[in-house]
């Protein structure tokens, strides 16, 4: 007989191994080789190192194009998720509501999650073609753009980082939407009843009560939108490639294309260890938020 | 007898049913299955090419070619064809994991690989003694003159001519025939109709080629003949000044978000009045049936101040990768694939042309008269294309620092910083010198250049 | 301090009738107790009247004024949730604050009221915690005050005290009555809980499936049950009851006991009883068993103090009796309480 101490000595390893396996082979194993890369000269061609220290940060810091990166992947991150958080907490109320058909709505709504990332920045392209743009030919139907206005999504700098912008949202609205629904959902109907006879209106209600019991939960989807969109380099490499002349860079496209179009993987891997103070700074954010939500 | 009529009425029914049934479910099932020869191939020969612009290529290559090559040398030949953004990713991974495909195509010269590929020299002395030799603008695409190796072996290149409107020039009573009138045609035509050209701005390949292709042109270049670094020139200075006055006379914002297939769209839905491009679009045109084919007619690289130059529109390179394996067939299948050539051609539709002449012997004939074109001889400009035509790099050769100059798109965001005016022509030409400046001395370092 | 009204109140959800056809009055200051088992539609009337419900039909009145169309901030009142429904995220302090801020009082006002609330609960240490590092009494003191700052019309109570543990109810229910009568203020409270029922309230409705089957004093409700339902829902254990006929014949377990302890004077009617088992409870002893001829044997219990020292052992017969004031007569048919006059007379007929 197997005592039952026995079996979860045993078990614990057994469960947690796949776990572990998973986060060293696919997580630690290519960081640590970030790490060694980023100080070595290698590069595509070449399997042959040779240690060259901190050479590349220098050289990357050194680099416009890296300023701008970081620039625009804080901006492009920060902006939108302040629209997923305003607009995830709108369609989440609307979706608390009851009405017909309200399982088809957040069908549609949760696809874009569901779709490939690069299935729906193509979808996108075309939103955005010079030629083709759905947007402009709709605004020029309706009256919004006189016939000499023709504004170039993906060719001015503003409006490619405002697209860059909207497929985020986009994309991650979704998430934040079933995250928020689930926070708001989780809020008892007696919270709601006693605001509702203690006298609160819609939006004392809405500001005073709702908003900061669903915050905790919100931040996580806040957390996840953040890491999602700080490290994604498919949308811009889609939709602009960094361009016009790199002025959609973000951290993860540069050191795509210095790493690998351009071959010279060492500055690849250094500039993407950028990266990591910031991931590093939301994990800790991330298990103080889920600590908190556990004492509540 | 009715009785019978019936149950063979029903069981051919039944029969139709199952059969339809067995069809649906194999068609289904088909393309899942990669179909190998009825007899297990001894060897096996693994390419990795990119989804060709022209499909009737793909459909030869993939359909007749391999399996006939295959047959004949015993070997099961299979093709991955890749979107071309995807190729650079693809042998990088292939390349760090030591283990992949045993012939690789790229679309321009991957010199950086130089360590990682067999050198192709037999091949080359193979082919030369069969079909005379090959064209310099092969070899300046696949030779390191520093190492003395053959790092890609070049089958066919594709020509960048000017497409432009006929009509829409004719109108202005002009002809694309130098840059200078290309920026006052373009002007002109766009003042009247609205209609711009579309000479890419934006970091891809035909906004590299067509940006070279001016600054050849105007006499600047990014080495000269030896490998040295010479962008910071006054002749760049010049040619980057040209390329925003030519933005902001006859150009919109949409070069600064071009892609590969731009060029296409913009031409072929009636919205640009010229563009530098290969002959896809009308190809495109002829086989969509779309009638503005017929206004689009094609010329020479455009005449600069100093030279009428161009580029080749992409460079087919092969390599083989040392830990291929599979390393002989690859070099007999390139061998014969020069052999028959000829019907590679004819399948790309004049897309690929020969880097061995004497493949095709009867190429000026043969393009003068396309069943296709409208007129038949609209391709007939490209027969002396090799008289225009050169390689990234020129006049050097296309070796690891220009390959790495060339995909992080230097040369491309130097000019629309410029253009735009986020940066004088000065300030972006200083940038580019720069960032050019580190990469040469990585590669000198490394023994490559 | 107002009088609430329910007319003719009904509630459907879908196809199913929660309320149908209330009539009920709260009278000034009262507090109304709304009694009955889960689902007999005493919350849904409750919501109703705070505004958090739409009746199907019928009006909420609340001091002479028609509040069925107005929302519940509009009414007046206040209300206490069963699970206190504080909001998480606030201090007691901010809790208590609430209503006020929602009507806009001014904020020394509002410091005052809620001193006062709080000192009324004696809760003001607590004013700085977060609901979550209260205990079960404290959360319901804050709820209470809570309540009880905005100086409303009308209390409306669900269920307050079924989330503390039985010792503290005790308590709790002795306080809020107690600040019910300081206040004066109307009050309407749901339970299921008969012993809270009969403790605190003035008068008590009792309600079934959706409707008001008694309304009256504990006392009317438990000795003179309107019908047979409200007979056996009250009382623990519940009201004998013995088919005879066309009638049905209720007395209490207490009103049931050996003959020889009945005074003499009392009219009583005699009920032979065979014992099969007892119960000693401290206080009581619980003695079961069934009644022979005439009666059809039918199993009752006697509920006798354990100051009675009457022998009454398990396997044997005893008889016992029952005041004749202490017998309640329902129509078999419909389960409606019979008459008084009757009930006496024919008692007087039929037994001895």
């Amino acid at each position: 007989m197997i005592g039952l101490k026995d079996d979860e000595t045993r078990l614990l390893p057994l469960m947690l191994a796949p776990a572990v396996s998973y986060i060293a082979l696919l997580i630690g194993f290519p960081f640590v080789l970030s790490i060694a890369y980023s100080m070595t000269n290698i590069s595509v061609g070449t399997t042959e190192l040779k240690f060259v220290g901190l050479d590349n940060f220098i050289s990357v810091v050194g680099s416009q194009t890296f300023w701008v990166a970081l620039k625009n992947t804080c901006i492009i991150t920060l902006v939108s998720q302040v629209f997923v958080v305003g607009l995830g907490n709108v369609l989440a109320g609307l979706l608390m509501a009851d009405f017909t058909g309200k399982w088809w709505v957040r069908l549609l709504i949760l696809l874009p999650w569901v779709a490939p990332i690069s299935l729906g920045s193509i979808g996108w392209l075309w939103i955005f073609d010079s030629i083709y743009s759905v947007i402009n030919w709709t605004a020029r139907a309706i009256g919004l753009l006189g016939p000499f206005d023709w504004p170039i999504w993906l060719g001015q700098p503003d409006l490619a980082m405002a697209s860059i912008i909207i497929v985020n949202v986009w994309r991650l609205l979704p998430l934040a939407t079933v995250i928020i629904l689930a926070g708001l959902s989780s809020i008892p109907q007696d919270i709601h009843d006693a605001a509702h006879v203690d006298g609160a209106g819609f939006w004392r209600h809405h500001f005073e009560i709702t908003m900061p019991l669903v915050l905790p939960i919100t931040l996580i989807a806040v957390l996840f939108g953040i890491v999602f969109t700080f490290t994604d380099m498919i949308v811009v490499f889609v939709l602009t490639r960094g361009g016009p002349y790199d002025t959609t860079q973000v951290l993860a496209s540069w050191a795509f294309f210095t790493g690998i179009q351009g071959g010279d993987l060492a500055e690849g891997a250094a500039i993407s260890l950028f990266l990591f103070p910031v991931l590093v700074a939301v994990a800790i954010l991330f298990l103080g938020v889920a600590r908190r939500t556990e004492v509540t | 007898m009715e009785n019978d009529a019936v149950s063979r009425d029903g069981f051919s029914r039944r029969k139709i049913l199952t059969t339809t049934a067995a069809a649906g479910v194999t068609a289904a099932v088909a393309p899942l299955v990669r179909i190998r020869p009825a007899r297990a191939a001894t060897k096996t020969l693994k390419l990795l090419q990119w989804s060709h612009f022209v499909p009737g290529y793909d459909k030869w290559f993939n359909n007749t070619y391999i399996k006939e090559w295959g047959a004949k040398n015993d070997t099961e030949v299979v093709v991955d064809n890749i979107n071309l953004s995807l190729i650079p990713s693809r042998a990088a991974a292939e390349v760090s994991a030591q283990k992949g495909h045993d012939l690789v195509m790229f679309l321009s010269p991957p010199s950086v690989y130089e360590d990682q590929v067999i050198d192709m020299k037999d091949v080359y002395v193979e082919c030369e003694k069969k079909h005379g030799k090959a064209i310099d603008l092969a070899i300046k695409s696949t030779y390191n003159p520093k190492t003395k190796k053959y790092f890609a072996f070049s089958d066919s290149y594709v020509p960048d001519p000017i497409n432009y409107r006929t009509d829409l020039w004719g109108e202005v009573g002009m002809m694309p025939n130098s840059w200078d009138e290309i920026r006052a045609g373009g002007a002109k035509i766009k003042a009247k109709t609205g209609i711009p050209i579309g000479v890419g701005l934006s970091a891809e390949l035909d906004t590299a080629m067509a940006m070279r292709a001016l600054m050849y042109a105007y006499g600047a270049g990014e080495q000269d003949a030896e490998g040295n670094l010479v962008l910071n020139s006054k002749n760049t200075l010049e040619a980057i000044k040209f390329a925003k006055a030519l933005y902001e006379e006859t150009m919109t914002p949409e070069v600064f978000a071009w892609d590969p297939s731009s060029n296409n769209r913009q031409m072929l839905a009636g919205r640009s009045s010229l563009v530098l491009n290969a002959i896809s679009i009308t190809r495109t045109g002829e086989n969509s049936k779309l009638p503005i084919h017929e206004k689009i007619g094609l010329a020479k690289a455009a005449q600069g101040p100093v030279r009428r130059i161009g580029l080749e529109h992409v460079m087919d390179c092969y390599v083989i990768w040392k830990f291929a394996d599979n390393v002989e067939g690859a070099q007999k299948f390139l061998i014969d694939y020069i052999d028959t050539f000829r019907s590679g051609f004819m399948a790309s539709e004049f897309y690929n042309f020969p880097c061995f002449p004497g493949t095709v012997p009867d190429i000026a004939t043969v393009i003068a008269k396309d069943e296709k074109a409208v007129p038949t001889d609209k391709y007939a400009v490209l027969s002396d294309v090799l008289s225009w035509a050169t390689n990234v790099g020129y006049p050097g050769y296309a070796n690891a620092a220009i390959d790495e100059a060339f995909n992080t798109w230097v040369i491309n965001t130097m000019f629309a910083k410029a253009a735009t005016g986020a940066e004088t022509p000065e300030a972006a030409l200083d940038q580019a010198d720069k960032a050019m400046q580190r990469i040469w001395a990585k590669w000198k370092e490394k023994g490559m250049i | 301090m107002a009088i609430v009204e329910a007319r003719n109140i009904s509630k459907k959800f879908a196809e199913v009738t929660a309320v149908e056809q209330i009539n009920l009055t709260a009278e000034e200051g009262e507090f109304l107790v709304l009694l009955g088992p889960s689902g007999c539609g005493k919350t849904t009337l409750m919501r109703m009247i705070a505004g958090l419900e739409q009746p199907s039909a019928g009006r909420i009145v609340i001091g002479g004024r028609d509040v069925t169309d107005l929302p519940p901030r509009t009414r007046n009142i206040a209300m206490v949730f069963q699970s206190y429904a504080l909001y998480p995220h606030m201090t007691v302090a901010g809790n208590i604050a609430f209503p006020l801020r929602a009507r806009g009082t001014s904020k020394v006002e509002t410091a005052e009221r809620v001193t006062w609330a709080a000192r009324m609960f004696d809760i003001e240490r607590l004013l700085d915690r977060k609901p979550r590092q209260l205990s079960g009494g404290e959360r319901q003191r804050v709820a209470l005050a809570r309540a009880v700052v905005r100086k409303p019309e009308v209390f409306l109570l669900d269920e307050p005290l079924s989330n503390l543990d039985a010792k503290l109810r005790h308590s709790a229910r002795d306080e809020l009555k107690q600040f019910q009568r300081n206040l004066g203020t109307t009050t309407l409270y749901v339970t299921h809980d008969q012993v809270e029922a009969m403790g605190l309230g003035d008068r008590i409705a009792v309600l079934n499936q959706g409707l008001v089957h008694q309304i009256g004093t504990p006392q009317q409700v438990y000795d003179r049950p309107a019908d047979i339902f409200v007979a056996t829902f009250i009382g623990s254990p519940p009201m004998n009851l013995v088919e005879l006929d066309d009638v049905v014949l209720g007395f209490r377990p207490e009103s049931f006991l050996p003959e020889e302890v009945h005074p003499a004077q009392d009219g009583r009617s005699r009920l032979p009883f065979r014992i099969t088992r007892s119960e000693y409870l401290g206080a009581d002893r619980l003695v079961y068993g069934v009644l022979e001829p005439p009666y059809p044997p039918t199993h009752v219990i006697s509920k006798l103090p354990t100051n009675i020292r009457v022998e009454v052992n398990s396997g044997e017969r005893h008889d016992f009796a029952v005041r004749l004031a202490d017998l309640n007569r329902f129509d078999r048919a419909s389960g409606r309480r019979l008459a008084e006059d009757g009930e006496a007379a024919s008692a007087t007929s039929d037994l001895t």
